[in-house]
């Protein structure tokens, strides 16, 4: 079997990318390309009502309209969008799903994957660990969604986004596309038109979410486009942890991975999101394979005091294209961004942020930490803009680039926008290499150079890492050394 | 497409505009529907001195009927020259300028852009050669009208162990893009890039550099400061590029910009695009108000309000004046700056 061949023959690399195996399970897909009938099939596929396949349908007209953009330092050859399944899901029985019901073959995956879908694992864990529900997506659905009932009791709705379309239609009318419109960008309306599922989260007035929310996303089938869609929205006062994971088999062809995240958050609520991006990202050698990663996620900060913080630690897919965002609608809302972003090999990231300031006295703050190793390109792209409105406008931006090898290129793009005379804009930026008199003193100390690269890395990216929920930095800490394995020397 | 072969076909289509997106914040194809004639010549005996005629031992006139000049500075020679160009009333003019430094020589260049209280709209091309060990200070004084468009483009080539040092002035206009790309060949070469911007009125300035080190061992040194007031509108667009293989290359690029009104704007866009490793790179960029607190020390040890903050301004962008290699010129411009300031 061509993909079991595959895996052996990438046993040296798997050393490196451990998510990289492929699940061998039935499967059922759409027909390979995109028209308006396949948008028909994924909609009737998951039972939806009239208005969602209007909407899609709307999406997908003004998708053909629009081209696709080139302005990022990126570079692949032309997506052909008819060579790719829209629509991949597990072959699975009828009926509302419980655990047992699930393929035990994807159980395995998650379980090879680390993930724990069984609450009662969870629960057997140590006295006080910390707890967390999981969504589970499984290319293009949603498999198993953990701790459903006793999220309910404290009024939380977590669910994936085609179960949200059929149980709380209101919701997700009201809020669907209304922070990232359908026609926002080229990817976010193919998104539009033919997303599969995603996670959904309604957190009500006043609730504190009582445990951290997370989905793992996983592509498995072949040839197949993943297009996920999330909506989180915390409703006044409301509290919400969100973590989100991924990775993919390890594959020569390049799979495209074009989601939409929308948050928003009401009047003092706060929503921090917190992603660990580990897509297969090719072949380090030949740059063959790996995820394209164009994803929009934006986040409204719609009610005064609203706070939302995104944290990224970008270290996957071949191609990195995003720039989760805050509007600051709200009167002293703020919008945080931590991010690391590694690439190695031929890896190629274009990434940042958008902080949009619209109401008075609304702050941002903004850690990049960006490292480029190999024969890789990493760009740091961002935008700060403060409306006639958004007196007393307050941002803070630190970028710092680390480079690593002779080949690899580090770029900082920032655009700082100034409208008023009552704000104030800082922004800093630095690019270097890694500090020869630090390496040597850590490697006079007995280090050996890849554990005093990785000391000085962790060193560096340290104010992101913290940020990052404790489960989540650890995990993360690991992939930091992994990704740059073999860069030193 | 050009910005001279647009004057010269009179075809605003050729004209940039936001789409392009160097030009995103300087939109000139959305600002000119029509294109004025081409600028019939002007009269040198009624134009009067220039801003810098007591400093320069020659003064060259780029205007209407004298829209190319060629300067050469010989190997080992000096020179301190005037370059004035001036606009006159409703008419377009493209011009053009070449300045060769020779082997070991030095040149000061002291750069004017003069225009009157027309709807001009002018183009300055310059093409910038120093030789290897060449030094120029280019100090370019921009007092244009509040009709007036400007577009200066300058082009920079450096030899190794060239010293460039610009200091560029300006009160803006109706529209106005200062444009200087230099080609860095490090090899013990120095830029240095610096900009002051007082902008009033609904007056507009764009300061656009683009430096590209092309080889080790070079450095380059930027600050650019400016206040905007009223409904004026600042732009600095800064780009420093470090090829592959250009090791050991130091580039320090910052812009700081006070708004001193509600309806003022700056925009900024440091970039870094680095693709060697062995580099030392850093930007900085600020944009806010006064400092409230130096203001109250300042009314506190007796100063009436307004005069400290004009004392604050003018420290704030003197800095720039301050870095200028040539002390005799930095008196004038200090001078033309606190004139600004005070208007």
């Amino acid at each position: 079997m061509a993909a079991v061949k595959q895996t052996v023959e990438h046993v040296e690399s798997l050393e490196k990318y451990k998510h990289g195996f492929v699940t061998d399970i039935d499967q059922e897909f759409a027909p390979k390309g995109l028209s308006e009938e396949i948008v028909r099939f994924i909609s009737a596929k998951k039972d939806e009502p009239e208005w969602m396949l209007a909407w899609r349908l709307d999406a997908y007209e003004r998708w053909l309209a629009m081209d696709e953009p080139t302005w990022a330092k990126v570079h692949f050859p032309r997506i052909d969008y008819q060579d790719a399944y829209y629509y991949a899901a597990p072959k699975a029985k009828e009926g509302p799903k419980s655990l047992d019901e699930v393929d035990p073959d994807i159980l395995a995956t998650y379980e090879k994957l680390g993930i724990p879908l069984r609450e009662q694992e969870v629960l057997a864990g140590v006295q006080g660990a910390p707890r967390y529900a999981v969504d589970a997506v499984f290319d293009s659905v949603s498999v198993v969604t953990t701790f459903k009932k006793e999220l309910a009791q404290a009024g939380v709705i977590f669910c994936s986004m085609s179960e949200a379309i059929r149980e709380h239609p209101e919701l997700v009318q009201k809020y669907l596309g209304s922070v990232v419109p359908v026609s926002d960008n080229y990817y976010a309306c193919l998104n539009s038109a033919v997303f599969s599922d995603g996670s959904f989260v309604y957190v009500p007035p006043g609730v504190r979410c009582p445990m951290e929310l997370s989905t793992y996303f996983r592509i498995n089938a072949e040839n197949s486009g993943q297009f996920e869609r999330t909506l989180i929205i915390a409703d006044k006062g409301a509290y919400v942890s969100y973590l989100e994971g991924c990775t993919a088999p390890m594959r020569d062809e390049n799979q495209l991975h074009a989601a939409v995240v929308e948050l928003v958050a009401l009047d003092d609520a706060e929503i921090k999101y917190s992603t660990v991006q580990n897509w297969y990202p090719g072949d380090p050698e030949t740059g063959k394979g790996g995820i394209y990663n164009f994803v929009t996620k934006r986040a409204d900060c719609r009610g005064d005091r609203a706070k939302v913080s995104w944290t990224q630690v970008e270290t996957g897919s071949a191609i990195t294209w995003k720039y989760p965002s805050c509007v600051l609608r709200g009167n002293e809302s703020v919008g945080e961004f931590y991010s690391i972003a590694i690439t190695n090999g031929r890896q190629q990231a274009d990434t940042g942020t958008k902080m949009i300031h619209l109401g008075a006295n609304t702050r941002s703050r903004i850690i990049s930490k960006g490292i480029s190793a190999g024969k890789s390109s990493n760009t740091y792209r961002g935008l700060v803009s403060a409306h006639p409105k958004a007196k007393g406008a307050r941002n803070f931006t630190q970028c710092d680039s680390l480079l690593i090898g002779k080949a690899c290129a580090a770029h900082t793009v920032p655009y700082v926008e100034a409208r008023n005379g009552q704000c104030v804009f800082e922004h800093e930026a630095t690019t270097t290499k890694l500090s020869e008199d630090q390496l040597f003193y850590a490697m006079q100390r007995g280090l050996s150079e890849e554990e005093a690269v990785q000391l000085l890395v962790n060193g560096f990216v340290k104010d992101v890492l913290q940020e990052l929920p404790m489960e989540f930095a650890v995990e993360a800490q690991k992939l930091v050394a992994i990704s740059l394995e073999g860069s030193v020397g | 497409m050009s910005i001279a072969s647009a004057l010269k076909a009179r075809d605003p289509a050729q004209l940039p505009s936001k789409r392009d997106e160097d030009w995103r914040w300087t939109d000139l194809r959305g600002l000119l529907r029509v294109l004025p004639p081409p600028a019939g010549p002007v009269d040198l005996a009624g134009l009067g001195t220039g801003p810098f005629d007591a400093l320069a031992t020659q003064t060259h006139i780029l205007a209407g009927g004298r829209e190319a000049v060629e300067i050469v500075v010989p190997a080992q020679g000096e020179a301190t020259l005037a370059l004035r160009v001036v606009s006159r009333g409703e008419a377009a003019l493209s011009t053009r300028a070449s300045v060769r430094v020779g082997r070991g020589a030095k040149l000061r260049l002291f750069e004017s852009y003069e225009g009157d209280a027309g709807a001009y709209v002018t183009h300055v091309g310059l093409e910038i050669v120093l030789e290897e060990g060449a030094a120029l200070e280019r100090i370019v004084l921009a007092a244009d009208g509040d009709d007036g468009v400007l577009v200066s483009q300058a082009q920079v080539a450096l030899g190794a162990r060239a010293e460039y040092g610009q200091t560029v002035v300006t009160s803006g206009a109706r529209r106005q893009r200062l444009e200087t790309a230099v080609d860095h060949p490090g090899a013990d070469a120095k830029v240095r890039l610096d900009g002051a911007y007082l902008l009033a009125g609904k007056r507009h300035a764009d300061l656009t550099t683009v430096v590209r080190h092309l080889g080790v061992d070079g450095t380059t040194s930027q600050l650019a400061k400016g206040v905007v007031r009223d409904q004026a509108r600042a732009i600095f667009q800064g780009r420093i590029v470090v090829e592959e293989g250009a090791d050991r290359t130091d580039a320090r690029m910052g812009h700081h910009a006070l708004i001193l009104s509600d309806q003022a704007e700056v925009d900024a866009r440091p970039e870094l695009l680095i693709h060697a490793d062995d580099v030392q790179c850093a930007h900085g960029n600020t944009i806010g108000r006064l400092d409230e607190e130096a203001l109250f020390y300042m009314r506190q040890r007796g100063l009436p309000e307004a005069a400290a903050r004009g004392l604050l301004i003018e420290a704030f962008v003197g800095e720039v004046a301050d870095r200028m290699w040539n002390e005799a010129a930095r008196e004038p411009i200090r001078a033309w700056l606190a004139e600004r300031l005070a208007g």
